[in-house]
């Protein structure tokens, strides 16, 4: 009885997290995840994991950092703050890892004070929120790729670049969250800037369907462009079918959750013209070296799979960086510790990575390149519609 | 063995915790608590933290549907006046907790006194929907004011501190959290068995024959609002200095609905229950996630189906428990107690 007792606690200590910290050999470089496997953002948060999981897999079949291997541990956090914050807690306790992956802006908030204070470990999540890429505030923070800012830089670039004779008029079409208003305020002054008139800034609710009276207040200003920020799909197909029917010539852009394949599938032929900004380069991209190693490895690790969503290079591609800063800092002979793996970040300056994104320089913790593509409705796949476009 | 409880003074007859043996659990209990931040991991302590601004929350919400009968949904949104009253107190104008704390409770009383104020009129389901107005209307004031709330972003908020020692690691705040919520704890429930809160039950229990016996109504309803708005503005202060940032998104409705969730697992009206409620709701969902954690070294493939299919235990576990046991998590220790009582001699 005693030993049952005895070795019920054991367990249910080891359960809860009560088991000390595992000493971490020198040649293994931990990387936890606290990933949004379940709740409303696991269409995402599956395949982020599933390619940062698989590219941490290949590095140490390739061996890319000599006598590193990397150990990935992730556990499932809801997308709720409060649970991924637990979450968080649990990895560095359980596993004391260098680098951590978190879910949402949210996480990076909430866990910032303590990430600088006590933790100091490299951090990256599934966030292109500019309040995170800021050293001052968040230093051992850094975006996988531009921040929604960025992403409007982008486009508003592409705009001015192929205006015709008149002034440009663009409308902001956003979610009243803190995803929908990251980069307005960046995005009005980068308008003004390039000589791009905002006509009208509408503001809905996240999930939005009703759009009769946006799809009015679209047809009185009439832009030449909308961009949508804050939403996956909802509002948008809405809003493109309802101007279709107006007969409204105006083009859509959206940022990177609205760019996946998923988009055109729904849209139908009413997809054609549909344009964004996407960080990455798509699964089926035949002419980037890193697509086709990335879709190699697919083969082998996953044979029946036969694409793999954004999502999924946005985990891909936060590995590769995370690979990157760890090979940095053992060629510089200095120990794998969050300080400095965070300390590389701003000396990796035209980075090629193989097409999977443009070339990468980390500036601000970020690095603000991105290309815009264009839907094709009849093959249903993005098209590029622009080189890679570096935000200013 | 516990033959009777003979009250035969007035102090025992006073007595919170009547029996010996209940004063040595409760006697245990404080040291184990006291104890607790000094061996337990971070993660167990962030839980513990949590549970107990969740339980000092749940509470208020407890003393407003379990004693006195009036529904509310809104009061994820009351810990958000509180929370954002604190928050702006110490960031904007540098004032320490000890007065930021207090100050955002008592925002937080004034809110739910406008907001009970139609208590008088309107019962039952009309009532959950104006509450739900409330929710609504100060979500939508924490997003949109934003020269004072910081709009979408929220606002930062420095650790707090009492005479240059920063409560600013997990172990430090516990103290903090955990003492303000037991002392409210006492309070509550020495509220119960006050004038006050035998007018909550009695309006609670058929409102118009507590009217006819002398109970004021309307002063009973918004004074049951308020107390336990004020519960949820200090729970939201202890939360600010708890994650040290405030945004909209940390009080939605389904945080509202969350304590209501407490409050009917853990027993509607029993102060113990409002801690085995959250207790259970919070860590329940915790240890499922251990149990698929372990179910996925033995077989990994699964984990597709085991991560969702925590959700589905869950709530499968919580309908089985009011089914079983409407009176909630209270009841069933009152009952397990019972019978432990008188074992190995029960009939």
């Amino acid at each position: 009885m005693k030993h049952t007792i005895r070795r019920s606690a054991l367990l249910l200590a080891a359960l809860i997290g009560l088991s000390p910290a595992a000493r971490a050999a020198d040649d293994v470089v931990t990387v936890g995840a606290c990933q949004p496997i379940t709740g409303r953002f696991a269409f995402a948060g599956i395949a982020i994991n599933a390619g940062l999981q698989d590219y941490l897999n290949l590095a140490n079949e390739k061996q890319l950092v000599k006598g590193k291997k990397f150990n990935y541990v992730y556990e499932d956090s809801g997308y709720d703050t409060e649970r991924a914050v637990a979450c968080f807690k649990q990895i560095m306790a359980k596993h004391n890892p260098v680098i951590m992956y978190g879910e949402s802006t949210g996480l990076g908030k909430a866990i910032a004070p303590e990430l600088n204070s006590r933790y100091k470990v490299l951090y990256a999540s599934a966030s292109f929120s500019s309040e995170l890429a800021d050293p001052k505030t968040h230093p051992y923070s850094f975006i996988s790729g531009p921040t929604y800012s960025d992403m409007f830089g982008v486009l508003l670039d592409y705009i001015a670049r192929n205006k015709g004779a008149a002034r440009p008029k663009v409308a902001f079409f956003y979610s009243d969250t803190e995803f929908g208003k990251d980069p307005i305020p960046f995005a009005r002054k980068r308008a003004a800037e390039l000589g791009i008139d905002v006509v009208s800034e509408i503001v809905t609710k996240a999930g939005a369907v009703d759009v009769t009276s946006e799809v009015l207040q679209l047809k009185k200003t009439n832009p030449d462009y909308v961009i949508f920020q804050g939403y996956i799909l909802s509002p948008i197909i809405e809003v493109i079918r309802a101007t279709k029917d107006f007969g409204l010539k105006t083009k859509f852009m959206g940022t990177f959750w609205s760019m996946d394949k998923g988009i055109i599938e729904k849209l139908g032929p009413d997809a054609e013209g549909y344009m964004g900004v996407n960080p990455y380069a798509y699964f089926y991209d035949e002419s980037a070296p890193g697509i086709v190693a990335m879709r190699a490895w697919n083969q082998k690790a996953h044979p029946d799979v036969k694409y793999q969503p954004n999502s999924y290079i946005q985990g891909w591609f936060t590995g590769m960086v995370y690979v990157e800063a760890v090979k940095r800092v053992v060629a510089s002979g200095k120990p794998v510790t969050g300080e400095n793996l965070a300390a590389v970040l701003d000396t990796i300056k035209d980075w090629d990575t193989g097409g999977v994104t443009g070339k990468v320089t980390f500036v601000n913790h970020k690095a603000g390149v991105g290309r815009v593509y264009r839907a094709n409705a009849a093959k249903g796949i993005f098209e590029p519609a622009s080189d890679w476009i570096y935000s200013k | 063995m516990i033959i009777g409880n003979h009250k035969e003074s007035y102090a025992s007859d006073e007595a919170i915790f009547r029996t010996p043996a209940t004063r040595a659990w409760m006697g245990i209990a404080a040291v184990a608590a006291l104890v607790f931040p000094f061996v337990a991991g971070d993660y167990l302590l962030y839980l513990a933290n949590l549970m107990a601004v969740l339980a000092l929350g749940a509470l208020g919400l407890n003393i407003l549907i379990g004693f006195t009968g009036q529904i509310s949904l809104g009061h994820a949104a009351f810990m958000g006046v509180g929370a954002y009253a604190t928050a702006i107190l110490a960031s904007r104008f540098g004032l320490p907790f000890w007065i930021s704390i207090p100050a955002g409770g008592a925002l937080a009383t004034g809110a739910g006194m406008v907001v009970g104020a139609p208590s008088l009129r309107i019962k039952g389901l009309y009532l959950a929907i104006a509450t739900l107005s409330a929710q609504v209307i100060f979500e939508w004031i924490f997003t949109n004011w934003t020269s004072v709330t910081g709009g979408i972003r929220g606002l930062n908020v420095a650790p707090a501190s009492i005479a240059g020692f920063r409560l600013d690691t997990d172990e430090r705040i516990y103290f903090l959290i955990v003492g303000v919520t037991v002392v409210h704890f006492l309070l509550a429930t020495n509220l119960r068995r006050s004038r006050w809160g035998r007018a909550f039950v009695a309006v609670r229990d058929r409102d118009v024959a507590a009217e006819i016996v002398g109970v004021n109504l309307f002063r009973t309803k918004i004074l049951a609002f308020m107390v336990s708005s004020y519960y949820a503005g200090i729970a939201g202060g202890l939360w600010v200095y708890f994650t040290k940032v405030v945004t909209p998104e940390t009080f939605p409705l389904s945080l509202s609905i969350q304590f209501l969730a407490i409050v009917i697992v853990g027993g509607l009206g029993s102060i113990k229950g409002t801690v085995y409620g959250t207790v259970f709701m919070t860590l329940v969902p915790e240890l499922l996630k251990a149990g698929t954690g372990l179910a996925r070294v033995v077989w990994p493939t699964a984990q597709s189906y085991l991560f969702p299919l925590r959700d589905v235990v869950f709530g499968l576990l919580i309908v089985v428990f009011l089914i079983f046991e409407p009176h909630g998590l209270a009841e069933v220790w009152n009952r397990v107690k019972r019978f432990f009582s008188l074992w190995p001699f029960e009939k």
